[in-house]
């Protein structure tokens, strides 16, 4: 009877529109890369203050769950995910938008994130106390196999081309152990670079290696970007619900991975999206649509990344531990409130509490009006805008994004390195996925090893400790059939698929090579870190240098089958878009943010026009240009907060 | 050519601003005449970032602006503290402090900052470590550790914060202390450290005595290196009153980048030390284990000198230096 006293509560007109304003804000929020949930939450917190707690927690469990639902758009329009939850719904969300089909995906997102929402707050209402012991359950050897799993993944993104795929996962498993290592200490593969010290950041890293490829494609020619295809007589809200109804199993699946994994502290949306996507893949009847624009894979994502959030908040209000960053801002402005956090608050603090789980409830239910309107227009947008816009806008967002993490010019600079690197990396056979795939799973994989390592050698027992403890086995057996399951799909089919390699076999070759010898360099630098730091990157490093061994040999003996036309080096508009990009990034500081942002826009904007334009176009666009600038910056210096450098003028 | 004349052009206007900049500076009495940033070094969620939080709620009475907190995570802070010196100096922004990070990092390696090029103004606070067990545990008190890390040399495993963190440096000196070998597993924060705690994952933690205040009844606090017993924790006995001289953890204050004006810097010290004493500030801090220090900017040197010369010392206990 009580429930339902709270539920009365957070139905107040006020809570309903603090509700609603802030699923929107975090949509859009989560929809632009780079900027977070965390961000937004951390800058509302001192508002809560004064609002009253229950309707404080109601703004900031909208945005955040608006935030990750918002990632999706981005992920499904320009092949970026808005947050790291949203990397595998590019996987299919990007392809199926390149069919045409954009706001079907949408539509597929939406009503997955909703599902997925509901699933991880009722489980949140309901099972709290109880399912904060899986938490609790979970030791390192079951982190360290979870990553593992995940990573298995590769196998499936890279049929007929494992070797590249594992050689990709490699890389990015080393990218994540540059900085100062948690375990161990060790400074590694910094190179002396002081700014390399905090590592690679994710968010930066994701930006970079799906969105400017993109972009650098983009201006190769004037094709444009999505086509738009309006389906008369048909809405893709009934079309996604029709493939929703048939796949309720997936959604549900993948809504409990998303629950349980956002239980786990520190594992969060981005690994319950690639889980559930994994799982999603293996038990799915047409495994081989994945990645072509399956609707299953969107469904599988969004609803476990939606999950997480309800999840998150259990260990957070019931053991005072938080699941996500988030999570900790909205835990600290609970003590801040003077409210304890523990197994009792939900009897001593009720009222605060479930008008708030109810708040985040009836906030997910929002995100379905707000979701199929604003991205309705996202997709008609997005498509309709001409090249000469889009390009500099998105190129804009990754700059923008990539610094507003954590306001350091130096993650936008990593972030264009990283792109162009993948950029090169694509016309070569490597797909970008299986590099960030490591580069998410690698310190939770290595912090994993390393710690149940400990353990177990502490007592004696380090094989038990890996092998012996019944959810590791659980997760191992996964772990063998994802892997085993393409292997075999691929024998029942007979046919193998032959890959045509898309370079010349030169340039594949010397490129191998040179992986074997990076792979050498940073073997050798493993040798002056301590055994804890030096363990994981010494065996990375090791199977980096095998695999590239044994693809070098494999493609030198490889007659024919190689494109020995095709062109590896950017064409006029591509390498002056890059130029433009990597000069922004080294002067922004010095020029100023606003100022340098106008000239590269501006210049981004000339670079793509194809057709010889108009003078009262140009105008036009100018100003427009200049209009887009400043509303961003004037929306993340005064309300987001962040510091901006102001260089010479602004 | 294009360039001499951008130049010609934005000479004038730089000597323009930075007049303006040096006359605003020296009416320390306007201070703070806009919201102050807060740089929280770490991610959200730490130790670091609930002072602050703390702080903030009060921060208005004695600032008469509001203060803002923003996250600068990396490389256990030495990625926030080696831009410090390079941020606006006008008092408005404003970074957190810890030691020992800011004293261990640079004594380790290149961490692109020195100790002393760092202004810390006030240091508000410290959380004492304290040694945690499941509350189902076979360790009832602190002697039945210590006589089975005794017997069984390596078995008591210490969940804690990352690798040469205070928490490891607690390990270490009790360690030494007691004459005892323990084995140290590094967790990515005291969030994770905790939860392989609470599921018994590991048999003990070396953890900071604030995370006892959420845990409930599911852990247990067997001994905390505070100076006098926490009033959030009366029962459980500082390691001193045990006959073990392991006093310490870590501090936490706020710095300023080099360039800030003297008098803005005694202000903002001044407004630090009376949030110190806000009564209600200090029921939630002491409610949640952190114990209040008042080391103002007038002493700070002294304080400064002598943490590093302790740290010295623990950098070589760890086998850090030779």
């Amino acid at each position: 009877m009580e429930l339902v006293s709270y539920l009365i509560e957070a139905l107040t007109p006020l809570n309903l529109l603090l509700a609603l304003v802030g699923v929107i804000a975090g949509t859009i929020i989560g929809a632009m890369p780079g900027l977070s949930a965390t961000m937004a939450v951390a800058v509302l917190v001192p508002f809560t203050y004064v609002m009253g707690p229950a309707s404080g927690l109601i703004v900031l469990g909208a945005i955040y769950t608006g935030a990750i639902y918002g990632g999706a758009f981005a992920a499904i329009l320009v092949n970026t995910p808005g947050t790291p939850s949203a990397i595998a719904t590019t996987f299919d969300g990007y392809p199926l938008a390149k069919q045409g089909k954009g706001a079907l995906a949408i539509s597929l997102a939406t009503l997955a994130s909703v599902g997925g929402g509901l699933v991880g707050g009722l489980a949140l209402l309901f099972l709290a106390p109880p399912l904060a012991e899986v938490a609790l359950a979970f030791g390192p050897s079951e982190y360290f196999w979870m990553a593992v799993f995940g990573l298995t993944l590769i196998s499936a993104l890279s049929v007929g081309n494992t070797l590249k795929g594992l050689i990709g996962a490699c890389i990015g498993l080393l990218l994540s152990a540059v900085g100062v290592a948690v375990v161990g200490g060790d400074v590694r593969f910094t190179f002396d670079q002081v700014s390399l010290l905090g590592g690679i950041d994710l968010t930066s890293a994701i930006i970079g290696l799906y969105c400017i490829p993109v972009i650098i494609d983009l201006v190769a020619n004037k094709a444009p970007h999505l086509k738009f295809e309006s389906i008369k007589g048909k809405s893709s809200l009934s079309e996604a619900f029709g493939l929703i109804l048939k796949r309720k199993f997936n959604l549900l699946r993948s809504s409990i991975i998303g629950t349980v994994v956002g239980i786990l502290p520190g594992a969060g949306g981005s690994i319950a999206g690639l889980v559930a996507y994994t799982e999603a893949r293996r038990s799915s009847k047409e495994s081989e649509t994945f990645g072509k624009g399956a609707p299953e894979g969107i469904v599988a994502t969004e609803s476990a990344n939606n999950a997480t959030v309800g999840g998150g908040f259990i260990p957070t209000l019931v053991l005072g531990i938080p699941g996500t960053p988030p999570d900790a801002i909205i835990l600290g402005a609970l003590l801040v409130q003077g409210i304890k956090t523990g197994p009792s608050l939900f009897t001593d603090q009720g009222s605060i509490v479930y008008t708030f789980i109810y708040g985040l409830i009836i906030a997910t239910l929002l995100m379905l009006p707000v979701g199929l309107i604003l991205g309705k227009y996202a997709y008609k947008s997005i498509s309709k805008t001409p090249k000469e816009l889009l390009v500099p806008c998105v190129a804009f967002l990754t700059v923008i994004g990539s610094y507003a993490i954590h306001s350091n010019p130096h993650d936008t600079f990593v972030m264009f390195v990283l792109g162009v690197a993948a950029w090169f990396l694509a016309k070569l056979g490597f797909s970008a996925s299986p590099i960030v795939l490591g580069l998410v799973l690698g310190k939770i994989a290595e912090q994993g090893f390393v710690q149940t390592y400990l353990i177990g050698s502490a007592q004696g027992r380090t094989l038990e400790m890996f092998f012996g403890r019944p959810i590791s086995i659980g997760i191992i057996v996964c772990c063998v059939i994802a892997l085993l399951f393409p292997i075999l799909a691929a024998r029942k089919q007979k046919k193998r698929e032959v890959i045509e390699e898309p370079s010349s076999k030169p340039s594949v070759l010397v490129f191998v090579l040179a992986l074997v010898g990076v792979g050498i360099v940073l073997f050798n630098d493993t040798k002056n870190m301590s055994i804890l730091g030096a363990v994981f990157p010494s065996y990375i490093a090791g199977a980096m240098i095998f695999l590239s061994a044994v693809l070098f040999i494999k493609l030198a003996i490889k007659k024919g089958g190689f494109n020995q036309n095709a062109k590896l080096l950017p064409n006029k508009r591509q390498a002056g878009v890059s130029l433009v990009i990597l000069l922004w990034t080294i002067f922004m500081a010095k020029i100023g943010f606003g100022l340098a942002a106008i000239i590269a826009f501006i210049s981004i904007m000339f670079i793509s026009t194809f057709e010889k334009p108009k003078p009262m176009r140009v105008v036009i666009n100018i100003i427009i240009s200049i209009l887009i600038v400043l509303l961003f910056y004037f929306c993340m210096k005064e309300i987001l907060l962040l510091r901006l450098p102001s260089g010479i003028l602004f | 050519m294009k360039n001499k004349n951008l130049k010609s052009l934005f000479v004038p206007l730089l000597t323009a601003l930075s007049l303006s900049v040096t006359a605003t500076s020296a009416v320390a009495n306007d201070f703070p005449s806009k919201p102050i940033n807060y740089i929280i070094p770490f991610n959200a969620g730490g130790e670091s970032d609930l002072s602050a939080r703390f702080q903030q709620s009060v921060f208005e009475k004695y600032a008469g602006e509001k203060a803002v907190i923003q996250y600068m995570p990396g490389a256990g802070g030495a990625v926030a503290w080696s831009q410090l010196n390079g941020m606006e100096s006008d008092g408005h922004t404003i970074m957190g402090i810890n030691i020992p990070h800011s004293i261990m990092q640079p004594i380790v390696k290149d961490s692109g900052y020195t100790t002393d090029e760092l202004t810390p103004l006030y240091y508000f606070h410290y959380t004492p470590n304290a040694i945690f067990v499941p509350a189902n545990s076979q360790f009832k008190d602190l002697g039945q550790l210590i006589d089975y890390a005794k017997k069984n040399p390596g078995m008591v495993t210490f969940a804690g914060s990352g690798s040469n963190s205070a928490n490891h440096i607690g390990q270490a000196t009790f360690d030494k202390l007691t004459g005892v070998t323990s084995t140290y597993v590094p967790f990515s924060g005291i969030g994770p450290a905790m939860t392989s705690l609470m599921g018994s994952q590991v048999m003990a933690g070396f953890a900071y005595a604030t995370s006892g205040a959420s845990a409930g009844d599911k852990l247990r606090m067997l001994a905390v290196s505070s100076e006098k017993r926490l009033s959030a924790f009366p029962d459980v006995p500082t390691f001193k009153e045990l006959g073990i001289d392991l006093v310490g953890g870590a501090y936490r204050g706020i710095a300023v980048p080099k360039s800030t004006p003297e008098d803005v810097r005694q202000k903002l010290s001044d407004i630090i030390g009376n949030i110190n004493k806000d009564p209600e500030f200090v029921k939630k801090m002491e409610d949640n284990g952190f114990v209040l220090t008042d080391i103002a900017y007038e002493n700070m040197d002294a304080f400064i000198e002598a943490n590093k010369a302790e740290y010295q010392g623990v950098a070589q206990l760890l086998g850090l230096i030779k």
